[in-house]
């Protein structure tokens, strides 16, 4: 009751000062305009050599209380101007889409273009086009810019007023450098919040026409960069806001609480469906006891048989109508295996997270965008299913999660947050057996291997086989079979435990190879100069012109066991063996290896046998390890590299 | 060597041919029970009524793709989809379950900004191993010039493919058949009371899965294309798509829509573009050059929008356009300023038709400018933004044009395919060996389509990673340890001839130093040796996308108190149309390796495959030799 006196109360007091000093409460995007006279901005030296610089991108998010009725509405405005300097950079400006998500009413659209001697061309609006339910994000107004030409600047400023949401995300980090950024959050007398998020600065108060709200403003921001081992997208710089209805208080934890109560539903049936609960019988046999097995092969049957649809029928949520077309939504599938893991007597709990290399789960910042992601942990045998990944079946959590924080709910609707982390740090990992011996007087190089994939590496390697298009699939077998030889002449090549259903926890993928190859062998006078580091194909290379943007993020904990023996021919002798000689590792505070390449060799009579062995215990490597961590990663492609010199005896 | 195109869609006719290879995908996991098309034209009072019924019936013959069951069907303003029933039957339970969702949406096309195709998505209910799905719809044609095509073949096997088509007496129709040599399809023609029936059955056919570097799936999937000939009325007959004159004086009646209004403007800048300039030749290479550097290819399809172009003067004022936009003010500003040029039709290099074949809007995809200047006709293709004037784009070589003289007349003519000396690049590169590490300073000179797929890549393949690494992945030179230094690019607009590339190289752990012996190998650039062909498994084919010609010449500086006391031998090849020539000379202190390198060929067919791995297991010989240097 109290609180509806409030805001009836605030409503008075509004009512009384728009009144009075109507001018006072006006709304901010109103008055805010594009400069009447506009000219081009002056570039730096570094700026005029980009394809694009955005000179200016402003936004304004602005929640207001309305004189009358109760609805808060929320108006939102962008203006952006970017300098176009070549095709590349018109390409990039000049086709506008606007999403109509939750658009009530366009205020205005308008877009111009200056160019390098003055002329100003306006958008026609009646060029603007409306484009009806676009894939999964809905209605679009979509127009191209007129009039760009290298050298001119693209000006456009927009205002929607949409649905009242409580909630909102933009990212600020775009392809092109950016000059200023400018985001303005005006939430007057409403509990708003704002978080910027990977920014080098901080939102201050600021009040607007007198309403209260927040800027940020950010300077020469770069595009993030594409690099290796990294999350980029998930860095980017991003805002996230807050804002809910006069006099509420609502916290984080009542939105979590809220969520968890709204999306579990369903995911804890009292008592499974009688047609699942026959399923199950049949699926699982004698299989009564071990939670691994029993959630395998539920895991198993449910991508076998149903199908994860996106689009807008709702009853892809409603369980019966699921469990009778087998189509389901994302998180509709979740109740399919609710009540197939109920029916089996698996414990279970459903986890909400997001993936980690688009963005990366705040707990302290309630933001329901981050919500995407939805898997089951069963947790007697510490495993994930991922139900949306068809190339995936029970296992340790799919590299696209591993590291991100989620919303563990048990049965009794209680959650906490957990970073999701791999439990087996030797899970994933690949041994290598070689046999190289030279044919018809050194002609050409055979190599027999014999290979043994573990974890994430055979989960992929099984989905590539059995789900990839043919054409892939053959690319695929090049990399099975050592890629990178050119020349490469593939005898024999056999696999083992190939199919996706493996109910042995992490068997391996086999496979057996035999090769041959001419040009391993160099020749150099009367001696041969054999490419050894080359048969374990081609390695990832880490480089460094620039200042490394982002923290290490590597897919999944890894290992590599390799042993490689050479048959060297009676009649010649080695030399250079040196070069097979390398050690780089990262050692922790404590001096333990975090990661580490070493490769070394012996000679067992005419036998030269190389071993292998490189490791990354952990994922995740700050930015000031970079350096070191590279040295690791660079090592495997120095062996790449390694030859040895084949002299013949005297 | 990239496929440039990928960049330009030229979806300009496409909308008709909605290739369902979205999901071009293998094998036993999926097929196809039948694949049936029933066509029938009504014809009355003047007026064309013409529905497909379509029929699909597969079998899930695994649970490995499930997704199949998502299925899109695509309409625009020229089809209509009518009375769509979907059902899956699972036997194993002898149950049938209806889709009873669809929804109407709109895709975002990278190429294609904006286009009226919508799409009828949905999902089959229930489908699992075992499943069998039946899709019946009905497809109403409006306009009679878009009968299209039947693909006996698709990316599934099929069991069995029928075309059927009805028609009245009073109508012709036209077919023809391609890469159906290796199935055999079952023609019959039936007379009824009313008109003809014919139609074409064919079994067992394999599935149809790509390959890189082969030509588009048209060129190896069997199908028909079928064309309404003419049609008579009252003892008159009237023609719709007879021959090549009929398709082209449909075209030419579009093109005669064209918004002429404020054409003085466009006028004004060709004169502005040309003024100092005297000879024609010039002038069409300005204006050339201005519609490259100041239009920028955006692409609409609307309805007949998509086939007849902007008014000249909105596209200038627009700065922007789709092909036949551009196409139109080049043969606006050209003929303005004297030189004769003609609108031109044509298919890209992924449109396996001659006109003659199938006189229909199948054959093209493109719209492109054509003049001739001191009797040499010149292709001009105003969506190309880096070719030089005097080339064609490349993905328009060897495909035939359809030339517009008036309105009523127009000549066919092959754009030919351009010689590997007008696509060259020229290497220079002087390697310093010291203390153990290679330093090298490299210039790269390129001309024709060598120039264009560097600039191409340059600017928008490397997308956020830096130089370095760009150079580093493309060019692939000495080994993934290269250092890239001080790269310099020429400006890469189309009026410059030549493009320069130039960089310093720094390269560690390449040379080998073994005792006093320095063995070091001149080929840090191995390119084609990557090409060799897969006789056994491969299919079709191999498509080059220009012919080219590289000229390297690598000086090594010999450094102080070594000798040399190896230096390989001369190796050659010259086959059909490929070779290389490498050799080496020593002199004043210097080791000079020569090489060239060419491709005079847009194809190699599959019985050269032999042949093409003998040049390039030769070549790979010749780039394993090496230099060896002693102190």
């Amino acid at each position: 009751m109290k609180s509806k006196r409030n805001i009836y109360m605030k409503k008075i007091i509004v009512f009384m000062l728009c009144l009075c000093t109507s001018q006072a409460f006006s709304q901010y995007y109103k008055e805010y305009n594009w400069a009447k006279k506009p000219t081009l901005h002056k570039l730096s030296e570094k700026e005029a050599k980009e394809s694009s610089v955005g000179i200016l991108e402003k936004y304004i998010v602005e929640y207001k209380v309305p004189t009358f009725g109760n609805q808060v509405q929320k108006f939102e405005t962008t203006h952006t101007i970017a300098r176009v300097l070549d095709e590349k950079g018109i390409k990039t400006h000049n086709t506008v889409y606007i999403s109509m998500y939750d658009v009530i009413d366009i205020i205005d659209i308008k877009a111009r273009t200056i160019t390098p001697d003055g002329k100003i061309t306006l958008l026609n609006k009646d060029n603007i086009k409306e484009v009806k339910n676009v894939e999964e994000y809905g209605d679009f107004k979509i127009f191209a810019i007129e009039g760009a030409e290298k050298g001119a600047e693209i000006e456009v400023l927009y205002t929607l007023e949409k649905e009242y949401s409580a909630f909102g995300r933009d990212v600020l980090q775009k392809s092109y450098p950016i000059r200023k950024v400018e985001y303005n959050f005006i939430y007057g007398e409403m509990p708003g919040r704002i978080k910027a998020y990977n920014a080098k600065g901080e939102f201050v108060e600021k009040s607007y026409n007198k309403k209260t709200g927040k800027q940020l403003v950010l300077e020469n921001i770069v595009p993030m960069i594409e690099e290796e081992y990294a999350t980029p997208d998930a860095n980017k710089t991003y805002v996230a806001f807050q804002c809910f209805g006069p006099g509420t208080n609502v916290t984080d934890s009542m939105l979590w609480n809220n969520v968890v109560t709204n999306i579990t539903q369903g995911l804890f049936p009292e008592t499974a469906n009688t047609d699942v609960a026959s399923i199950v019988e049949t699926i699982l046999k004698e299989q009564k006891t071990d939670d691994y097995t029993k959630a395998y092969l539920v895991d198993d049957y449910i991508k076998k048989n149903y199908t994860i649809v996106k689009n807008n029928n709702a009853q892809l949520s409603d369980i019966d109508y699921i469990l009778k077309n087998k189509s389901a939504s994302e998180l509709g599938i979740i109740q399919v295996y609710a009540h197939f893991l109920k029916a089996a007597n698996v414990e279970y709990m459903p986890v909400i997270t997001s993936n980690v290399y688009e963005h990366k789960f705040d707990s302290a910042f309630f933001n329901p965008g981050a919500l995407r992601e939805f898997l089951i942990y069963i947790p007697k045998a510490y495993n994930y299913i991922a139900p949306n990944r068809i190339d995936y079946r029970l296992s340790e959590i799919p590299p696209s999660i591993l590291g991100n924080t989620g919303i563990f709910v048990n049965n009794k609707k209680q959650y906490n947050f957990y970073k999701i982390t791999q439990k087996d740090p030797d899970y994933s990992r690949i041994v290598r057996n070689m046999n190289i011996s030279f044919k018809e007087d050194m002609e050409y190089v055979q190599i027999n291997q014999e290979q043994e994939y573990y974890g994430h590496w055979a989960m992929s390697n099984r989905a590539f086989l059995n789900l990839a298009p043919e054409q892939s699939i053959k690319e695929f077998e090049d990399y099975l079979t050592s890629s990178g030889i050119e020349d490469k002449v593939v005898k024999k090549y056999e696999t083992k435990n190939q199919e996706m259903k493996q109910l042995e926890y992490n068997i391996p993928f086999l496979v057996s190879t035999s090769i041959t190859s001419e040009s391993l062998l160099e020749e150099a006078g009367d001696s041969y100069i054999f490419q050894v580091g080359k048969v374990i194909g081609t390695q990832s290379e880490l480089y460094q012109e620039t200042e490394r943007i982002n923290p290490i993020h590597m897919q999944y904990p890894n290992r590599y066991n390799y042993e490689i023996i050479v048959d060297v021919p009676a009649a010649y002798e080695v030399e250079g063996l040196e070069s097979l000689v390398i050690k780089k590792e990262l050692l922790n505070e404590e001096g333990v290896q975090k990661c580490k390449f070493e490769s070394n060799y012996r000679l067992e009579g005419n036998k030269l046998i190389i071993t292998i062995e490189e490791f990354y215990k952990e994922f995740e490597y700050d930015i000031s390890e970079y350096e070191g961590f590279r040295e690791v990663i660079n090592a495997a492609s120095d062996f790449n590299k390694a030859a040895i010199l084949m002299n013949p005896k005297e | 060597m990239t496929i440039i195109h990928s960049k330009f869609p030229f979806a300009f006719f496409l909308i008709f041919i909605s290739f369902a290879f979205g999901q071009n995908d293998s094998s036993e996991d999926f097929q196809f029970l039948e694949r049936t098309e029933n066509i029938k034209i009504n014809f009355n009072k003047g007026d064309f009524k013409i529905v497909k019924s379509i029929h699909e019936k597969a079998e899930y013959l695994t649970a490995n793709k499930l997704y199949f069951a998502n299925e899109t069907l695509r309409f625009d303003s020229f089809t209509k989809l009518e009375d769509i029933e979907a059902t899956t039957y699972l036997p194993a339970s002898d149950k049938t379950l209806k889709v009873d969702y669809f929804e109407t949406k709109h895709e975002f096309d990278d190429g294609i900004f904006y286009s009226d195709q919508q799409t009828k998505n949905f999902t089959f209910p229930a489908v699992t191993k075992g499943a069998i799905t039946n899709l019946k719809y009905k497809e109403v044609i409006t306009e009679p010039h878009f009968l299209g095509m039947f693909r006996f073949g698709t990316y599934a096997p099929t069991k069995k493919a029928v075309l059927r088509i009805e028609f009245p007496k009073n109508v012709e129709i036209g077919y023809k058949e391609f890469h159906t040599e290796n199935i055999s399809v079952n023609f019959t023609k039936q007379e009824t009371k009313n008109g003809h029936i014919y139609t074409w059955t064919t079994e067992n056919v394999e599935k149809y899965s790509g390959e890189d570097d082969a030509e588009a799936a048209l060129y190896h999937l069997p199908h028909i294309i079928l064309h309404i000939k003419n049609y008579t009325e009252n003892g008159k007959t009237f023609p719709i798509l007879n021959n090549v004159n009929d398709l082209y004086s449909w075209y030419a009646s579009l093109a005669k829509q064209v918004d002429d209004n404020e054409l003085d403007k466009v006028y004004k800048i060709a004169e502005d573009i040309t003024k100092k300039l005297t000879s024609k030749r010039e002038k069409a290479e300005a204006i050339y050059n201005w519609v490259q550097e100041n239009i920028t290819y955006v692409a609409f399809e609307d309805g007949l929008g998509g086939f007849i172009p902007r008014g000249a003067a909105s596209v200038c004022n627009n700065r922007y356009g789709d092909c036949k936009d551009m196409a139109n003010v080049l043969y606006v500003m050209l003929n303005h300023v004297g030189i004769p040029s003609y609108r031109t039709w044509i298919g890209t290099r992924d449109r396996p038709y001659l006109y003659a074949e199938v006189p229909t809007p199948i054959v093209d995809n493109h719209m492109i400018t054509a003049t001739v200047i001191d009797n040499d006709t010149i292709f001009i293709d105003g969506t190309d933004s880096y070719v030089n004037f005097g080339m064609p784009s490349s993905f328009t070589q060897t495909k035939e044009a359809l030339i517009g003289i008036s309105p009523e007349r127009f000549v066919l003519k092959k754009v030919p395919a351009q010689a590997a000396e007008k696509s060259k690049t020229v290497i220079e590169t002087e390697i310093n060996f010291e203390n153990g590490t290679i330093k090298a300073g490299e210039k790269r000179i390129m001309t024709g389509y060598e120039r264009v797929d560097f600039i191409t890549e340059y600017l928008y393949k490397k997308k956020n990673n830096t130089e370095e690494e760009f150079l580093n992945t493309t060019l692939a030179l000495g080994n993934n340890k290269t250092k890239y230094q001080n790269i310099q690019v020429s400006p890469v607009e189309s009026k410059h001839k030549t493009l320069t590339l130039s960089f310093d190289l720094l390269i560690e752990n390449y040379a080998k130093t073994i005792g006093s012996k320095t063995i070091l190998n001149l080929n840090i650039d191995r390119a084609l040796s990557k090409q060799k062909i897969d006789i056994e498994n491969r299919k079709y084919a191999k498509k080059i996308d220009h012919q080219f010609l590289k000229e390297y010449t690598t000086t090594f500086v010999i450094p102080d108190g070594y000798t040399v006391t190896s230096i390989p031998k001369r190796i050659t090849y010259d086959g059909k149309a490929y070779g290389f020539d490498i050799s080496y000379e020593q002199k004043e202190g210097k080791i000079i390796q020569h090489k060239t390198l060419y491709i005079k060929t847009l194809r190699i067919e599959k019985e050269d495959f032999e042949d093409w791995n003998t040049f390039i297991k030769k070549l790979i010989k010749a780039y394993k030799k090496s230099i060896i240097i002693e102190k």
